[in-house]
């Protein structure tokens, strides 16, 4: 199979991208190892009111669906159930369905494949019954089945919150928020407003125990043992980048801890280091819905740049824009992370010698010529 | 446990369907993964770890961990989490590792 | 924490059995993959990947950035025999089986 563009992974990145590409005349074709496009988006219930301006501000389902309805109306080729596999010798990527395995040659490609919880151990943690926050997240929002009847939170950064608010709204009895620290990693402390979910701070869980499944958790809070009847823990460590397809693909990786680990190198197009293999969302770095939405865009736009698909000065313009929000964005939810993910970039120009645009000198700031 | 009213997505109106866990009728939601349906029937051991037969279920549920095994009209290490359930199916735990001697036609 | 503790969810190796490998003098995940079979279940180091990374920055002192993760390899994700060698004789590609230069007769899977 011939493409200009493949784009690996439905997310609201490769959904993004793909749109920005397909409206602009490439021929894109959109995989997805998932039945159903939307990524983890599909079960994000909160409501985002710092999207980029070109979008509205709404639930994060709703978007899902408002990304994929709006691809679906133009001439995509879209395939659910079909996951990339490896690479070949001649830069094609092996693509099954579960039932036989094809080559997809394309021109460029988009990789989009997310992130991935990291787990937090503990004895016990293989038991039925302790997932991850997301697992659980899916559980309620996009199965509608309740995980357990009450809870232990592990971690307390953003996501952990969301997800105990959310249990705690669906009515799972959230029995605590276990953080070892001596403070929430979440300044956004209003999710726990008006409702009794008791923050545990200096705690750790000991250990899990159950026939089968978890009926019982010991925490230990400074030296103090506490036991808790639960038939749920949800770990909410944080999230890593999925950079295997990228290996495969012969990209260098790099390391940034405020990304979240280990990532493929890019450049300020989003280029990795193999040349016509692109990255953005998640996998580029984890970010906020704006950064997962844009990075995908931008990526896009340098391609279509690249391709002369579209007119060089409106594209130069867009790209712009497009940076000017993913600095708006990422500046106000994550400094941190927007940082590295400079880094990143200029690290990667740096080693290739190749100058920033000149467009991206007020994103860049001074720094790129210190 | 099904969520019947969600607090945001309001009520659920898809169809019951309903399978078989270890030869037990359960009713499921069309649309629903196996994983879930099971656990909506308040069972969350899908199976036993290869080497120390301890209890596994659902963990990552995106189908990176690959906990949640089970089989599925016959086929072994079927992933849960990412499988939609259908009416009638036949699902057993995962308790062990494939037969491969077994006949090459059987599927 | 409690040595016993599994760190690799699929083939069942505790933190006791890492730590042992890097007492014999595993420095790097690669190592302890092959000292232990850590990392080589069928979720192949998904979830243990940071974790035993964590191990070794503990036990040896080196700092997270200069410890690799362990080498990805074809196929991402458990595939089918099926799938990959080809069921469908006459539609099938197998990633093994094709874009081989003429006269190579090595797989060319990029490891």
């Amino acid at each position: 199979m011939n493409t200009d563009l493949l784009i690996v992974g439905g997310g609201p990145a490769g959904l993004n991208a793909a749109y920005k590409a397909a409206s602009n005349g490439l021929k894109t074709t959109v995989i997805d190892r998932w039945f159903t496009l939307g990524g983890q988006l599909n079960q994000q219930t909160q409501f985002y009111n710092n999207l980029p301006q070109h979008f509205e501000n709404q639930r994060g389902y709703q978007l899902a669906n408002y990304l994929i309805d709006r691809l679906r109306k133009l001439d995509v080729k879209i395939l659910e159930n079909h996951k990339m596999i490896g690479a070949y010798n001649n830069g094609s990527i092996g693509v099954t369905d579960g039932k036989s395995t094809f080559q997809v040659q394309a021109a460029n490609v988009i990789m989009t494949t997310g992130a991935m919880e990291e787990p937090d151990i503990f004895p016990g943690w293989t038991l039925p019954g302790v997932m991850t926050a997301g697992a659980a997240q899916i559980l309620i929002n996009r199965e509608r089945v309740l995980p357990g009847k009450r809870a232990l939170i592990l971690g307390s950064n953003n996501f952990a919150l969301e997800v105990a608010r959310q249990l705690n709204d669906c009515g799972v009895a959230v029995k605590g928020i276990v953080e070892s620290r001596n403070e929430l990693l979440s300044q956004n402390d209003e999710l726990l407003c008006e409702v009794d979910i008791p923050v545990l701070l200096d705690s750790a869980i000991e250990r899990a125990i159950g026939k089968g499944e978890v009926e019982k958790v010991y925490v230990n809070t400074d030296g103090i043992e506490s036991v808790y009847d639960v038939d749920l823990i949800c770990i909410a460590k944080g999230m890593t980048p999925i950079f295997e397809p990228f290996e495969i693909m012969s990209c260098d990786l790099t390391y940034q801890e405020k990304l979240g680990g280990w990532l493929p190198k890019y450049d300020s197009r989003f280029e990795t280091t193999s040349p016509s293999v692109y990255i953005a969302g998640n996998a580029a770095g984890i970010t906020n819905i704006g950064g997962i939405l844009l990075t995908g865009e931008i990526a896009a736009a340098s391609i279509l740049e690249k391709s002369n698909a579209a007119n060089s000065l409106k594209i130069e313009e867009e790209k712009k824009y497009l940076w000017g929000e993913l600095y708006r964005i990422e500046s106000a939810e994550n400094p941190s992370a927007l940082d590295a993910r400079l880094d990143v970039i200029r690290n990667f120009h740096h080693e290739t010698g190749i100058q920033l645009p000149v467009y991206l000198d007020s994103v860049f700031g001074g720094l790129t010529n210190g | 446990m099904h969520l019947t009213n969600h607090p945001v997505l309001g009520k659920d109106d898809r169809k019951t369907i309903q399978f078989y866990f270890n030869n037990k009728l359960l009713n499921a939601k069309e649309g629903q993964t196996i994983a879930a349906a099971i656990m909506a029937n308040g069972i969350k051991k899908m199976g036993v770890s290869r080497k120390l037969q301890q209890s596994r279920g659902l963990f990552c549920g995106v189908g990176r961990c690959y906990s949640c095994f089970v089989t599925v009209d016959g086929l072994e290490h079927v992933l849960s989490c990412s499988t939609l359930v259908e009416e009638g199916m036949e699902v057993y735990s995962n308790l062990s590792d494939p037969d491969v001697r077994r006949g090459e036609n059987e599927y | 924490m409690d040595k016993s503790t599994i760190v690799c969810r699929c083939e069942e190796i505790n933190i006791d059995e890492i730590e042992s490998a890097i007492n014999l003098g595993a420095r790097t995940f690669n190592d302890i993959k092959r000292l232990t079979r850590c990392g080589m279940g069928p979720c192949q180091a998904k979830c243990c990947m940071n974790l035993v990374r964590q191990i070794i920055s503990d036990k040896t002192g080196q700092p997270l950035h200069e410890i690799r993760p362990p080498r990805m390899r074809v196929p991402l994700g458990v595939t089918r025999m099926g799938a990959l060698a080809g069921s469908q004789a006459s539609s099938v590609t197998s990633v093994f089986g094709e874009s081989t230069e003429e006269g190579e007769t090595v797989h060319e899977e990029k490891l």
